[in-house]
């Protein structure tokens, strides 16, 4: 099968020191993996999977990154095998067949993939165990040569004295002054630059300053949404209303009830004002521009003498 | 893959899937945006794209870019469709999550 995939340039390269092999290894790993997917998803899966991979960084990450989608595979083909068939055969077991094993034959499956996984790894393991072996190799001498020093005769050591008295000898070492003279400076310039460049591709992003919405301005009142039965039994509390309000202040969704107060007509009273806010909600802002967001309230009945 | 019906199996990993879309509802995440908030590794997270996708919690698109001019290769970018939104509301309202007022 032939893939369209972007081509190896447009990609970001390993930065220096990382081994540049685990980048086009990556690669044909996934370009593999695509490969293994549903016909239909193969050139989509290998496009999307080439286009993340240099979000990864490091040699080790990115080739992670690649088994990660041999599995990824491996796991979608089988998903989309079984519903296809169950499809096929009855809608009634189709979906008991999505996320269940189905027989030795994908257990096979299965345990060759983990196999294969557990066996790069340990390859992987190895290489970079040997390489840094050779550099310990190269560096130890070819031949060792030994030589055996035979004892000094016990006769003339017994002769020495056990506590020589060595006469005083004072060295006269001349001062001498050393005066170095290069381009120091041209050579600084140069280190800051480089290192000025790359704190400048490295710094993250600014923060971004969040501030949650609520309700606001013109939000109907709470004591108008008292349900009526409610208030003759007594009742009061307070209700955790879950609402998606876009930037303009209006429901995205239905309010959701995201703690009850302990009374179901005060949660429906509180839904009922939540839904009647729509248009009148704070949106979230970041950066002082409204956004969509999803948020909780608090909606508190209380009874007033 | 994703249960046409909309149903999906809400792993743990799905949840933090999910929970990344929801700090933006109507924005767009590619797959390496989602790993960058979640962690989740990649033999995980594109199934369970892909699942979320079938089963119409996501819709996806190509990113709108020149891969020539921009340098880099486009992206799949993902998004809550509507349906997607109220469900996951409801997954997480069933949870008592909220932020209190």
């Amino acid at each position: 099968m032939t893939l369209h995939v972007p081509s190896e340039s447009s990609s970001a390269p390993l930065p220096s020191g990382e081994p540049q092999w685990a980048e086009g290894w990556a690669r044909r790993l996934i370009e593999h993996a695509a490969c293994k997917a549903p016909p239909a998803l193969s050139a989509r899966l290998a496009e999307e999977w080439l286009a993340d991979l240099p979000a990864r960084r490091g040699a080790i990450a990115r080739v992670r990154f690649a088994l990660g989608c041999c599995w990824a595979s491996r796991v979608i083909a089988n998903e989309l095998g079984a519903a296809l068939g169950a499809t096929a055969a009855s809608t009634t077991v189709r979906t008991t067949a999505l996320y269940t094993s189905t027989g030795p034959a994908f257990d096979s499956r299965r345990s060759a993939v983990s196999f294969l996984i557990v066996s790069l790894h340990v390859l992987v393991i190895y290489g970079l165990a040997a390489g840094m072996a050779r550099t310990v190799l190269e560096t130890t001498p070819d031949r060792m040569q030994v030589s055996l020093t035979p004892k000094a005769p016990a006769r003339e050591r017994a002769a020495s004295p056990l506590n020589p008295q060595l006469a005083p000898v004072e060295l006269a070492v001349p001062e001498q002054h050393w005066t170095l003279e290069f381009p120091l400076e041209s050579v600084a310039v140069a280190e800051v630059n480089a290192r000025t460049r790359e704190f400048a591709v490295a710094s993250p992003p600014p923060p971004v300053k969040r501030e949650l919405g609520g309700p606001g301005a013109g939000f109907p009142n709470t004591a108008d949404y008292y349900p009526d039965a409610a208030r003759r039994l007594g009742e009061k509390g307070s209700t955790l209303v879950q609402v998606c309000v876009d930037g303009s202040g209006r429901l995205m969704t239905n309010p959701t009830l995201a703690q009850s107060s302990g009374s179901a007509r005060l949660d429906e009273g509180a839904l009922r004002l939540a839904r009647a806010g729509s248009g009148h909600y704070r949106a979230t802002t970041e950066d002082g521009k409204p956004v969509s967001s999803c948020y909780a309230f608090r909606v508190r009945f209380e009874l007033k003498d | 893959m994703g249960d046409r019906d909309g149903n999906v199996r809400l792993s743990f990993q799905t949840l933090k899937v999910l929970e990344a879309f929801l700090e933006k509802p109507t924005g767009e995440l590619s797959g390496a945006d989602v790993h960058k908030r979640t962690d989740i590794a990649s033999g995980t997270l594109y199934p369970i794209l892909l699942r979320l996708e079938c089963a119409g919690w996501f819709v996806s698109r190509w990113e709108d870019i020149d891969p020539a001019s921009a340098g880099r290769p486009r992206r799949r970018l993902y998004r809550l469709t509507r349906d997607g939104l109220a469900r996951t509301s409801e997954v997480f309202a069933s949870f008592g999550r909220g932020v209190p007022a």
